[in-house]
């Protein structure tokens, strides 16, 4: 129709005007003006920025904690405007501390397991209840294994805590059956990751699976009648249709989890750490909050929050760049 | 509409995988290996719901398992006489509703703005969301900003910082395009204003992706326990699960200050009485449970159109 960039700033003002008196749908498609619908949508999407700045923006800038030296203030307000330049002093200092090598294995150590166990099984297991020929016990396993998901840490972890102790019912089976006849000790540092690890499943596996179990649902059924009418077996149908099928949802989670490898859950790890596991318990998280919230060593600790924040970043970065090389397709 | 139902039929003889309905050895392996991590998995509950119903002097023997061996309701008649208990139930169910109604609201009014093509800058809009959601200022940062708005130790704390989550409104934006433009563009004719169309257009138009959102937050409320341990030092604001983290960590006897009768206080012990205090602090999860399921189930359906 009418070319509207050969028009004139004037003369298209009156054509829009013209125009929306016509139609009120030509305002619509009128992008990027600033008509009352469009300051109405600023309006409301202010609310998210505004939150946005106050929330996650202005937090970044007490990223400047960090540079300083800030650990003998009382409140945060004076570490921050009263105290010198320190440079890079904090992330020495956190590189060079004790406790570092431990922390870092710990933080990196978990996750990797989470990322090696915990992060195929929930696929694993959405692949083995789709294979379950009795569509009652099917709806009844999952019904039984998402519950554990909707609880605390606080509540179920405590649970299993009683359940291990020394006279629990963990050590009564194993003493009885003699596989361990003198007991174990689960509070020891040597289980911490098993614990944290097998916890994890019972809490989260069932309701993990749920996103490819949704995923699988989707599939197109003719694909498997088809196999089936070309003679694949059980295996063939999993590895050549279910699982490149949802392959894309893997990735997505997948890329997910990597760039949350210094994230360990602060309330199961805290659930299940003791004075006498911290060894293998101490995580980032744990860490962070000890020194920096308890004892108000306000700097030091915004430094190693820093440190995790990048190490994170550039995990994301890796992982996505391997999964678009690899499949075609990223998360950003 | 034939072929549908052909179709149909057809679907009902195979298993969710289109496969015949003929067991073999794989499937009896696999039903055991599921029944056994369903037991697993649920057992926890049912040993708490075994113990709470039984004498406390009589579990610390040991040897309580499925069922409780002295019945009794008195670890139950300590919980419900903790005050402290009804406080942070008290607490922790106004932050739930209230956290829950204003933070779907809220995430939802700034979700519809951002799926409307016509909002000015909207992909630098984008960006500025989207960059929190992989870098942030961490604990003490945070902690900082919380003091400078006056939100430590109120209880405002709970509500504010969570009114808005950029993951919650990616999910929002993703439903709000799945509604036709038409209806936009028709409510528009009518000489709507946006904030017409969104509370009495698109609100209406999305329960499914309300409810699901709206219990990610109700549960999130509901279990949340490190903000009472880190914006607040006052007792008055202690969330349920904060409480039952003092009680299991500590194993602090709840009733603590609370006078009991002598008689009573004979009979129980503080395992006991905590079990109680967790099956109490479940039991609106419970009640919920098939509701929660029937929401979140489709949710997923939901969340996962944009992957």
């Amino acid at each position: 129709m009418l070319n509207r960039i050969s028009l004139k700033s004037a003369e298209r003002k009156a054509y829009e005007k013209s125009l929306s008196e016509i139609s009120p749908l030509a305002r619509v498609h009128n992008k990027k003006k600033w008509t009352p619908s469009n300051v109405q949508l600023l309006l409301m999407v202010s609310l998210g920025i505004i939150f946005i700045a106050i929330f996650a923006y202005l937090p970044m800038f007490g990223l400047v904690l960090a540079f300083k030296s800030g650990d003998g203030y009382l409140n945060v307000m004076d570490a921050i405007f009263k105290s010198q330049w320190a440079g890079f002093a904090n992330f020495k200092a956190f590189f060079e501390d004790p406790d570092f090598k431990n922390v870092m294995t710990n933080t990196l150590g978990l996750n990797i397991l989470q990322l090696l166990i915990n992060f195929p099984a929930p696929i694993l297991f959405a692949i083995l209840i789709s294979e379950l020929p009795w569509k009652k016990i099917r709806k009844a396993i999952q019904t039984i294994t998402y519950f554990p998901y909707f609880l605390s840490w606080i509540t179920y972890g405590g649970i299993i805590l009683t359940l291990i102790n020394s006279d629990g019912i963990v050590n009564t089976i194993l003493i009885n059956t003699g596989i361990a006849p003198n007991g174990v000790d689960f509070s020891t540092a040597g289980w911490f990751w098993p614990l944290i690890i097998v916890t994890s499943l019972l809490k989260g596996l069932g309701w993990g699976s749920i996103i490819y179990t949704a995923a699988i649902a989707g599939i197109d059924p003719q694909l498997y009648e088809a196999a089936a009418m070309d003679g694949a077996n059980r295996f063939h149908r999993i590895f050549k249709i279910t699982i490149p099928s949802i392959a894309p949802t893997i990735v997505l989670f997948f890329i997910l989890s990597v760039s949350g490898i210094l994230n360990n859950g602060f309330d199961h790890i805290w659930t299940f750490q003791n004075q006498i596991n911290l060894a293998t318990s101490e995580v980032l998280d744990t860490f962070i909050y000890k020194y920096g919230a308890v004892d108000m060593l306000y700097s030091y600790t915004t430094a190693v929050g820093l440190f995790k924040s990048v190490v994170a970043i550039v995990l994301l970065g890796i992982g996505n760049f391997v999964a678009k090389k690899t499949t075609g397709s990223g998360v950003i | 509409m034939v072929v549908h139902r052909i179709y149909k039929k057809k679907q009902l003889m195979v298993g969710s995988t289109g496969r015949k309905q003929r067991k073999k050895v794989f499937d009896w392996i696999n039903v055991a290996f599921m029944l056994i991590f369903a037991a697993m998995s649920v057992y926890p509950l049912i040993y708490v719901l075994a113990g709470s119903f039984n004498e406390g002097a009589d579990y610390i023997t040991g040897g309580i398992y499925l069922f409780p061996r002295k019945f009794s309701l008195e670890n139950y008649q300590v919980v419900i006489n903790d005050i402290r208990l009804w406080k942070s139930y008290g607490i922790t169910l106004a932050r739930t509703i209230l956290g829950t109604v204003s933070g779907v609201i809220f995430t939802a009014i700034v979700a519809f703005a951002m799926s409307r093509k016509s909002l000015l800058g909207r992909n630098w809009i984008y960006r500025f969301f989207i960059f929190t959601m992989f870098f942030g200022g961490g604990l003490i940062p945070y902690f900082w900003v919380i003091n400078l708005l006056g939100l430590f130790d109120s209880f405002f704390v709970y509500i504010i910082p969570a009114l808005f989550s950029v993951y919650n409104m990616l999910v929002f934006v993703n439903f709000f395009k799945t509604i036709p433009e038409e209806i936009h563009e028709s409510a528009v004719m009518d000489g709507a204003s946006e904030f017409k169309i969104f509370f009495r257009i698109i609100l209406p138009l999305s329960g499914p992706v309300i409810s699901t959102i709206g219990l990610w937050i109700a549960v999130g409320h509901w279990n949340s326990f490190f903000d009472t341990m880190i914006y607040t030092s006052n007792n008055n604001l202690w969330t349920l699960q904060y409480y039952l983290m003092k009680v299991i960590k500590e194993s602090s006897m709840p009733a603590a200050g609370v006078s009991l009768p002598i008689e009573l206080l004979e009979k129980i012990a503080p395992e006991t009485v905590s079990l109680a205090a967790i099956i109490v602090s479940v039991i609106p999860i419970f009640v919920l449970y098939p509701l929660i399921l029937k929401t979140l189930t489709k949710g997923v359906v939901v969340g996962s159109l944009k992957g």
